[in-house]
């Protein structure tokens, strides 16, 4: 911005730091919320409500969560860290080798591999068959694999990560070929290495869409021992949001356990902990990614 | 044998098998992912036939009642939710296409505005944030801001001499809730698209918009806005064509299985999974039959209009 800026120009300006300032100011100030309540203790939220300043600051709560349920919050963790791993390994090999393929030109029948993809996108069955077929024909009912295997294969990651190996100029794939090398040697030691950035951001999607998944929990998994840490946290919430809204009597309490105001916001903080730790330096790369794959679509 | 049939020079004439054993290495590659969209995206086809049939565990899915259109026939009728949970489901999407471009184009617009490199940086991944974390952990961010005694939300109402509201027994308020959560979540990650889009513009004609006097805002409208409208699209037509596509982890995240505002919240998909417990197999499979039927037409029309606007650029 040159010094002589006129009146409007400023005023532009101005107004771009005032309203993006304020937005971001939105976006972080939820976390930093429940980040404060968790470490406030309970008496004093009771009586103050929640603030973004910790009230009569305490680990307490944390200490209180460790000693009741520690066990099953470490389960949980273990669920969802181990769901995340192989999700997330499992979905970049399967989507890596079929965006690879496809990329290939000289593919004669790619374009029905990738019309067989499309369509899952624009038609579905619905939820009802989807579930009796994986509740009755694949066994998925309080299976650790309900978790990891339908949700393996993303046609749009496989999409993206297409659009990056396209970009990869097919002479290399040539030489490599007259070296006697075969696709997948190809594909594992040509393509993969040229596409680190492509395939961190795919596979923080992945890791991002394991990590944050309930959904199926909800629907395969009544074992307590299987529930993913979100579907744990699901719970305590939705436990006491039937309470605020008047259903259950607040009498007739006694055989539900009611977690209290700061224990919920120190279980989110414990489920979205690695996600804070994590974020700012991968977010990097992720947008990054994400542009080249933007633009190039 | 195949240095044989290389010399015919006939290309064409070679069959299917030939072609597949010539790149079985790469066909081989591709047999895993389409595994598993078989055996996730195909084979649950054969169960729509329960739309059409009264199903009972006992008599299996083609051994049951044929009863024609009777499940989608109730849908429609007064007894049921159907038109409720339709109108809810079009009004949140409504609401969520229209924020969802017009808030991310104002972030990439006024970001592109910002010199400062740091301030861009940090703002910029302080907004990344909401895409991070699931629906549920929003839910307990609002939850913390809407709770009726300890929330943020009565506090701020309480400064201004406003009686607390009871927000969880209050259905009125939960689609705006709902919709600016959404807009919340979705803004800093959609704002990436369009400064990637931004990127890709001509620098020469900002310059040239200087020489002739143009001030900021006139190149905001007159340049970028316009140059944006490809991009805000195909946006808009592939989420046009899910409008009746909503988001479950959304509301039940959000709201729970909280019978108060289920009135107001419930979605199609949603409604879908409340069916499959009350209602029977049935009728809930008739509901997302229908979803999807009109979820086909809508996105063929989408890719259609998307071919006219675009030089033949489909969405696919």
């Amino acid at each position: 911005m040159t010094k002589n800026a006129t009146l409007p120009d400023r005023l532009v300006t101005g107004f771009a730091y005032l309203f993006i300032s304020l937005f971001a100011a939105m976006c972080l100030y939820p976390l930093l919320l429940t980040l404060s309540v968790s470490f406030s203790s309970e008496q004093a939220i009771a009586r103050n409500g929640y603030s973004v300043i910790p009230q009569a600051f305490t680990t307490d709560t944390y200490r209180y969560i460790f000693a009741n349920s520690g066990e099953r919050i470490l389960r949980s963790y273990g669920i969802t860290v181990l769901v995340t791993i192989a999700g997330t390994l499992g979905g970049l090999l399967l989507t890596g080798m079929v965006a690879y393929a496809l990329s290939i030109k000289k593919l004669k029948y790619r374009n029905v591999i990738a019309f067989i993809c499309n369509f899952t996108i624009i038609f579905s069955a619905g939820l009802i068959p989807w579930y009796i077929v994986n509740v009755n024909y694949y066994g998925f009912k309080n299976s650790i694999l309900a978790l990891i295997v339908p949700s393996l294969f993303n046609v749009w990651n496989m999409f993206l990560l297409r659009t990056y190996f396209a970009q990869i100029s097919p002479s290399l794939y040539e030489a490599a070929e007259v070296d006697g090398a075969n696709h997948f040697t190809i594909f594992w030691r040509i393509a993969l290495p040229l596409s680190t950035t492509a395939m961190l951001t795919v596979g923080l999607m992945y890791a991002l869409q394991y990590w944050n998944d309930w959904w199926h929990a909800l629907i395969f998994v009544n074992d307590r021992d299987l529930f993913p840490l979100q579907y744990f946290l699901y719970n305590i919430l939705s436990n006491v949001n039937a309470i605020s809204s008047g259903r259950i009597p607040s009498g007739a309490s006694g055989s539900i356990t009611l977690p209290a105001e700061t224990v919920k916001m120190a279980v989110t903080i414990i489920t979205i902990g690695p996600i804070l730790f994590l974020y700012p330096f991968v977010q990097k790369y992720f947008v990054q990614g994400i542009m080249t794959g933007a633009v190039k679509e | 044998m195949i240095a044989a049939s290389e010399n015919t020079g006939k290309k064409k004439d070679r069959g299917v098998l030939y072609e597949l054993r010539r790149h079985r290495i790469l066909y081989l590659m591709c047999v895993p992912g389409l595994i598993l969209l078989v055996m996730f995206c195909y084979i649950p086809f054969a169960g729509v036939w329960m739309a059409f049939t009264d199903f009972n565990v006992v008599d299996g899915i083609f051994g049951s009642k044929f009863v024609g259109l009777d499940n989608f026939k109730y849908f429609f009728s007064e007894n049921s939710m159907g038109w409720k949970v339709t109108y809810n489901t079009l009004v949140i999407n409504f609401w969520g296409i229209v924020l969802g471009i017009v808030v991310p184009v104002t972030i990439a617009i006024l970001l592109n505005e910002i010199r400062g490199k740091s301030f861009k940086k940090l703002t910029q991944s302080m907004m990344f944030f909401p895409y991070f974390i699931s629906w549920v952990v929003v839910g307990a961010i609002i939850y913390g801001i809407f709770s009726s005694d300890v929330g943020v939300a009565n506090g701020i109402l309480g400064w201004f001499g406003i009686e607390p509201i009871r927000w969880y027994s209050e259905p009125k308020y939960w689609k705006e809730i709902i919709i600016l959560a959404n807009v919340w979540k979705w803004s800093g990650y959609s704002s990436i698209i369009y400064l990637a889009a931004m990127s890709g513009f001509d620098g020469s004609l900002y310059e040239a918009a200087k020489v002739d006097g143009a001030n900021k805002l006139q190149q905001i409208f007159r340049l970028t806005v316009p140059m944006l409208k490809p991009t805000v699209i195909v946006l808009t037509l592939l989420n046009v064509g899910r409008i009746f596509y909503g988001d479950f982890g959304m509301i039940y995240g959000i709201v729970g299985n909280n019978p108060v505002l289920s009135e107001e919240v419930t979605i199609i998909d949603t409604y879908v999974y409340q069916s499959m417990r009350t209602l029977g197999f049935s009728y809930s499979t008739a509901i997302g039959l229908l979803q999807s039927v009109m979820g086909l037409i809508l996105i063929t029309l989408a890719n259609g209009i998307s071919k006219k606007v675009n030089d033949g650029e489909g969405l696919f």
